[in-house]
Formats: structure tokens, sequence, C-alpha cells
């Protein structure tokens, strides 16, 4: 829900082109905050910025839909704002050569994704301080989920009232209420919360198995948390 | 789609045509060239002149037919919803948004198909910031490995009935088992960053084989920009859509 695979000429020329200024001045930024780190840090995102393809790549039977995960929250938990969100600007980067959303579509794909993933690590360490990492990392995938997906709505919304000639046309205008007020309520609400329902239980096991077994990739935790037979 | 991406990577490397054989940037070049003239025509003749030359660029390639097909009809299943959406009763309204993706989803097959990835990937990383262009590299490298590993583990899940039951009790199977690939990737990720070391990493992966090395068949790729241009000026003016 949160990655777009919206194809190039579909969204007006304002949109996108405001999407790719922004997207590179955030890479631009995140590239400065990141300038310290080395390969070690760079081999680790790009791991998970592979994992990210690779998930995403498989359906999750969700009633009687398929459901693509993004893992953008988790990432955000793992890797920080700066990390994650060049880790989401490489895989839509990929994503567009590999077909999966336009070329002109990277900038609001990378903004979209990556603001979700950045605003996921102080949610998580928020509310990690009070209770376990496993809850704490469902509750940052669920809000980063729901921030992308208001976002991924919010560009949708935009594009339409700016495409040419729709603001004017009164079928149009019928259309857009009866999709704000019918499918919106009745279908897309339902199958948005059942998604962000879903990545949240999935980073809560996520969470779980590298408490359990790997504690110090966690944020907030250290090397010390890591079990005996797991470091041994 | 391991199998899409590793076939799209074999192409690309071992394919023959003229395409396969002309560097990188002049390919990359013309494919702005043709996205950016899709994305801003204005007028019938534009659109079908740059359906016709994506198509013939595709099938000169000699690249499989049913990637070509999925090239066409993937984006096309995104742009009908949004055609709908826009909708006012005049198919001439409509259409552009259904070819302007197809335009664009060929071209970046015949880019893709015929550009070996660290040709491809060697000019983008030039133009973004060192940690980006690096991590674009092993990113893709990554996919393959970690791709083949998340199907072996889903399908495992299958046979072993995590994916039956309830909802909740199904997620948080995936979750644990998404993390055993975290765990791995990150296991992985201190491999390379010691291999990178053994080779001598000078803090930016180069990729630089020969994705700037004009050859003589760089001149059908220049012809091919120069036709997007001409065919943008001169359809210009051509009736709106």
């Amino acid at each position: 829900m949160s990655h777009l695979h919206i194809p190039d000429g579909v969204l007006p020329p304002l949109v996108w082109i405001v999407g790719a200024v922004l997207a590179l001045l955030v890479l631009l930024a995140s590239g400065r905050s990141t300038r310290g780190q080395g390969p070690r840090e760079i081999a680790y995102r790009s791991a998970l910025g592979g994992i990210m393809l690779a998930v995403m790549a498989i359906p999750v039977p969700i009633t009687a839909f398929d459901y693509c995960m993004t893992l953008a929250g988790p990432v955000g938990v793992l890797l920080g704002a700066a990390g994650a969100y060049q880790a989401c600007f490489v895989v839509t980067v990929i994503l567009a050569l590999m077909g999966q959303g336009g070329f002109s579509v990277i900038g609001l794909n990378a903004l979209v994704l990556g603001a979700g993933a950045a605003i996921a690590r102080p949610i998580y360490l928020a509310i990690a301080a009070r209770t376990r990492p496993a809850t704490a990392m469902a509750a940052a995938t669920a809000v980063s989920q729901l921030f992308s997906s208001a976002l991924w709505l919010a560009i949708l919304a935009v594009s339409v009232k700016l495409a040419p000639g729709a603001a004017h046309e009164h079928e149009v205008a019928h259309a857009l209420a009866w999709v704000r007020g019918g499918v919106v309520a009745a279908v897309v609400l339902p199958l948005l919360l059942l998604a962000v329902g879903v990545e949240a239980m999935l980073g809560f096991g996520l969470a779980r198995f590298l408490d359990r077994v790997r504690p110090d990739l966690l944020p907030g935790r250290t090397s010390a948390d890591v079990p005996e037979e797991a470091s041994a | 789609m391991i199998n899409t991406f590793a076939q799209v990577d074999y192409l690309a490397s071992a394919g023959g045509s003229v395409w396969h054989r002309a560097s990188a940037l002049t390919k990359l070049a013309a494919a702005v060239a043709v996205i950016g003239g899709a994305l801003f025509a204005n007028g019938w003749p534009a659109l079908a002149a740059l359906l016709v030359t994506v198509i013939v660029l595709v099938l000169t390639a000699r690249l499989p037919l049913r990637l070509i097909l999925a090239a066409i009809t993937a984006p096309l299943l995104f742009a009908f919803v949004f055609a709908a959406a826009a909708w006012d009763g005049q198919a001439a309204h409509a259409a552009p948004r259904l070819v302007r993706p197809v335009i664009a989803g060929v071209v970046a097959l015949w880019l893709v198909g015929t550009t070996p990835y660290p040709d491809l990937f060697a000019p983008i990383s030039r133009v973004l910031p060192r940690a980006v262009g690096d991590s674009l590299f092993l990113t893709y490298r990554a996919v393959f490995s970690l791709l083949g590993r998340v199907e072996r583990l889903w399908k495992a899940l299958f046979l072993r009935g995590a994916l039956q039951g309830p909802v909740r009790r199904r997620a948080g199977m995936m979750g644990e088992a998404v993390g055993t690939v975290v765990l791995y990737g990150f296991e992985r990720s201190h491999r390379l960053y010691q291999v990178m070391h053994l080779r001598g990493h000078s803090g930016r992966i180069c990729g630089c084989r020969h994705w700037l090395d004009l050859r003589r068949e760089d001149a059908w790729v220049i012809g091919v920009l120069l036709w997007v241009v001409v065919a943008a000026i001169v359809f210009h003016g051509a009736p709106r859509s």
C-alpha cells in the first residue's frame, strides 16, 4: 500500500517534479548525516534494502487478497532515519528499473516509503522505554505504515485535482465525491487497516526473534544483551 | 520474480545485438529522452512515433516476447485505474494516460535488458552521494541471494503449515521468518565488508568497466536520441490529444 506502483505519465508533472526535487534534497541531507559511516554500515544498509526488495516480491495471503509487504517500518527502526531513507531510495530506483513504478515517480516513491521509515525509530525508542521491543516494533511499524499510506492518498488526491481538465468537470467531481464517500469507507479503509495490522504483526514477530537471538541489532540495546548461546 | 530478475540480468550480459554493444551512457541518455518525450508529448503523432520507436528498439534487441508483453501490460493495469479516475467521457483524453506508461515501461526494459548492471549503475552512482551510489551496487547484488532465500523460506513455511490458521498467527510466524533473513543479511553484510577490505576497497565502488567507452554502435543510439528530439519538435504543433 505504501509503495507506489504508479507508472510514468499518469501524474501531473507538477506533482512528480516537486517530488523529485524534494527527494533529491532529502537524499543530499541524509548523505551528509551518514558521511562518517564506513563500508560496514553501507553493507548492512544494502542488505536490508535487498531484504525489502525480496520481501516485496513475496505476496502474503490475507483473506482473498495478496498483500505485498514493504518492511519500511522495521528497516526504519533498524537503520534510523537517514540510513532507512537511503535504503528506500535505492529500492525504488531498482524497482523502477524492473518496471515496478515509473522513473518519474522515483522521487515520490522514495519520499513516501522513506518518510514512513524515518519516523519509525523515534516512535520505537519512545515506546520501547516502557514496554517490550516486539510491542514497540509493532506500534512503530503500524504508525509508519499509516503515515506512508496517508501520504500516498494525499499525493493521489492532489494528482487527481491537478489533472488537466479534471477539476472543472462535473462528472469527475461527482466521481471523486463517490470515491471519497463510498469506496474509501467501504473498501480501501478496511483493507488498509488489515494491511497495517499484518505489517505490524510481521514487525512484532521480527523484533521478537531479534530480541531473542541478537538484541544488539535493535536500537537502544547493547552487545551485553546478547544471549550467551547466540554470541558463542 | 527471481526468474525475471535473473533472466533480464542474463540477457543484459549475454545478448549480442547492436544495443548490447553500445555504451551505457548513450543508452541512458536515449532512454531519458524517450521517457521525457512521452511525459511531455502533447499530441497523438508524437506519442505514436515514440511507441513505434520503443517497439522497434526492444524487437531489435532480441528480447523475449514474454518480457516485452509483460513490460507493456504491467504499467497498463495501474494506468487504467488512473485513466478511469480522470475519465471525462472522451477516449481521446484517456488514451494518452495509457500510452505514456507503455512507452516508458518498454524503453526501461530495453535499457535494463541490454545493459549489464555495473555499467548501468556506474553513471547513475556518479550523480548520487557516495554511500547511496555504493548501496545501489550492493543492494542489487544482495537481491539475488536474499530473494532465493526468502522464496525457499516461504516454501518451507507453506509446506510445514505455517501459512494456515488465523492471520495473527501467520503474520507472527512470517515476522520470525523475516527475522532469520535479516540476521542472514546482517551476517552477509559483515562477510561482504571483510571481502571489500581484502580486495582493497578504496572508499568507492567503481563499477567503471566500459560504461563511457564510445563505440561504433553508439552511433545507432545517438541516432535514436536525435530521432526522439526531432520527433518531439516536429510533432509538437500537431493536434492535441
